[in-house]
């Protein structure tokens, strides 16, 4: 064959070639260390552009080509983004503020002072941790709302759904776990009246109080505990599922999208020819949705245009938590005095509509209605297998799931509200007007 | 005459469960129970042993300290003391709704959280608490003071004669 004499010339050549001098070495050291770690040139062609998401590390996570409806803001309106960006901010300043924390009784508060006296930049970090975390649970339950009213957790999404709803769990419990950290009054009330909702669960109700607290009440056990969930099983667990959850967008073919329209306009038809690899960079993961040999053309490379668009968002979220941390500062209240309880005691906002909920009756506000809708939502993709009416908000196919959804969200929002404004002493209604 | 493929009978062959698939499922069998040894194992580390909050299990001192008619709160303990005659008991001051300490009222306890009421006997008047107040066992320790046991729930209305 024709390859080894090839090579040996090569060889012949490469030890024939003038020796580099230092000089030569030196002037084009830049050039050299560029190239040893970014082997391509900036993508120009659409074949360098799919090359792009294929030889970049932090990039390979993208398809080479998306669909155009994947770009549209007012389809997904970014809010997934939005929470994994949300979740980086919160990693960041989250480890930035272990430097100067100590989760201990006797230290916690004074470490929230010293954040707010002595730490530079203390209380600007602690600001962006507190509203990343409130924007976090906020983005991710809408998230939700966004994938129920699209229809995006039909089949083959539905195991992604489940993974969504188990990431808001998650969410939630890691919001609860660092509530308790600051170590105030708030802190330790709001505790204090969350795992006692915890403690209603029929048979293991106080088993699982106890486990939770390390101890029959919250103090330095339960302070270490959350601790711990806070900053190491919980986001463990969350970077684990959230990486599953992007892996199956790709798997289950990209984000959902209305049914393309029927063979003729916008389609275009395609050969596969492997000897060529003319589509052998083909973007789309052999799924369900989309077929090689048949592909629509309404899509775009990655490069540059969901790139862009990711940036947009990063830079919006980024942006709108450094005004807020800037304006607002994150409450601190007295510290922890465990004889006397606010009143009236309030667990964090995301669960004072299960708090409202629980002083109508403990037991079916804290844990029936609780888990009957954990429930339905976990099951929703397998109780709904219509395929009408993905991709689209409000399909009118889908009126009454939409309905049922919205009725839930609305009601859970309204106990929201009325837990957070309308409570007074002793739980009693008041006007917040 | 029609084609007949030879393959495994579906009644099974004679000896129902070759060596391999016998190997198999005890190492399936082994690894499931082994996972779930190390879930429980788990369940058992995290449930503490000893907790360092003060005992469950205290000193309240002598029966003479509480006249009859005494309804005294400690706030440490989250206990009430309750003396008529010669008969004592300790009625938890931790409110069964949400955990707040409850206190002591003209006709019994009120919670400060979210408005729960109980009578003198810790039974629910009132407000969104689901169970009565516990009692707790009162018994007489060697050194003549009068020990109350968190850890020790007993009926309500059972008092210790002192």
């Amino acid at each position: 064959m024709s390859t080894i004499p090839q090579s040996r010339d090569r060889e012949e050549a490469v030890a024939l070639a003038p020796k580099p001098g230092l000089w030569t070495a030196v002037r084009e050291l830049p050039s050299n260390v560029w190239s040893s770690i970014f082997r391509n040139p900036l993508p120009a062609t659409d074949l360098e552009r799919a090359q792009t998401s294929f030889t970049n590390f932090f990039l390979h996570l993208h398809p080479v080509k998306v669909n155009r409806n994947t770009l549209r803001p007012a389809y997904t309106l970014g809010l997934g983004l939005i929470s994994l960006f949300l979740f980086l901010i919160l990693v960041v300043t989250g480890v930035l503020l272990m430097f100067y924390y100590v989760p201990s009784t006797n230290q916690a508060y004074d470490r929230m002072l010293d954040l707010r006296g002595t730490v530079a930049f203390g209380i600007f970090l602690r600001n962006m941790h507190r509203w990343s975390a409130h924007g976090m649970v906020a983005m991710v339950f809408l998230h939700m709302c966004r994938v129920f009213l699209t229809g995006a957790y039909k089949k083959p999404r539905e195991f992604n759904w489940v993974l969504g709803v188990v990431l808001l769990l998650v969410t939630l419990f890691l919001s609860f776990t660092g509530y308790l950290l600051p170590w105030d009054q708030l802190a330790f009330w709001a505790i204090t009246v969350g795992t006692s909702i915890a403690g209603y669960a029929p048979l293991l109700g106080t088993q699982i109080k106890f486990l939770l607290l390390g101890d029959t009440t919250v103090g330095q056990e339960a302070l270490l505990r959350f601790y711990v969930l806070h900053v190491a099983v919980l986001p463990a667990v969350l970077t684990l599922l959230v990486a599953i959850h992007f892996w199956r967008i790709r798997k289950d073919g990209g984000l959902s999208r209305p049914e393309r329209k029927e063979a003729g306009e916008g389609v275009v038809k395609m050969r596969f020819e492997p000897q060529k690899r003319v589509f052998g960079l083909q973007g789309f993961v052999r799924g369900p949705f989309t077929k090689i040999g048949n592909v629509p053309d309404d899509s775009v490379y990655s490069w540059p245009n969901l790139l862009m668009a990711e940036l947009f968002v990063f830079v919006l979220t980024v942006s709108i938590i450094l005004v807020v941390s800037l304006a607002f500062n994150a409450p601190l209240e007295q510290p922890v005095n465990v004889m006397h309880p606010p009143n009236p005691a309030k667990a964090p906002w995301y669960f004072l509509g299960l708090q409202e909920m629980v002083s109508y009756s403990a037991f079916w506000g804290g844990i029936g209605v609780p888990t009957v809708l954990v429930l339905l939502l976990f099951l929703a993709p397998y109780i709904d297998r219509d395929p009408k009416g993905v991709g689209r908000w409000f399909a009118r196919e889908r009126l009454l799931a939409n309905t049922l959804f919205v009725t839930l969200v609305v009601l859970n929002v309204i106990f929201i509200v009325i837990g957070t404004f309308f409570r007074g002493p002793n739980w009693a209604f008041v006007s917040p007007f | 005459m029609p084609l007949v493929v030879k393959g495994p009978d579906p009644k099974g062959p004679e000896e129902p469960v070759s060596r391999r698939r016998l190997l198999a499922w005890f190492s399936s069998v082994g690894l499931v129970g082994s996972a779930v040894l190390a879930v429980v194992s788990d369940l058992v580390f995290f449930k503490p042993r000893v907790t360092y909050s003060p005992s469950a299990r205290f000193s309240i001192g002598k029966a003479d300290d509480f006249p009859s008619g005494t309804r005294i709160a400690r706030d440490v303990e989250r206990v009430c003391i309750v003396r008529e005659g010669n008969r004592m008991a300790a009625i938890s001051t931790t409110c069964t709704h949400l955990g707040c300490i409850v206190s002591i009222s003209d006709t019994g306890f009120a919670c400060p959280c979210h408005g729960s009421r109980y009578d003198q006997d810790g039974n629910v008047t009132g407000g969104p608490a689901p169970k009565p107040l516990p009692w707790y066992k009162v018994t007489l320790a060697p050194n003549g003071e009068i020990e109350v046991d968190k850890n020790s729930p007993v009926e309500p209305g059972s008092y210790f004669t002192v």
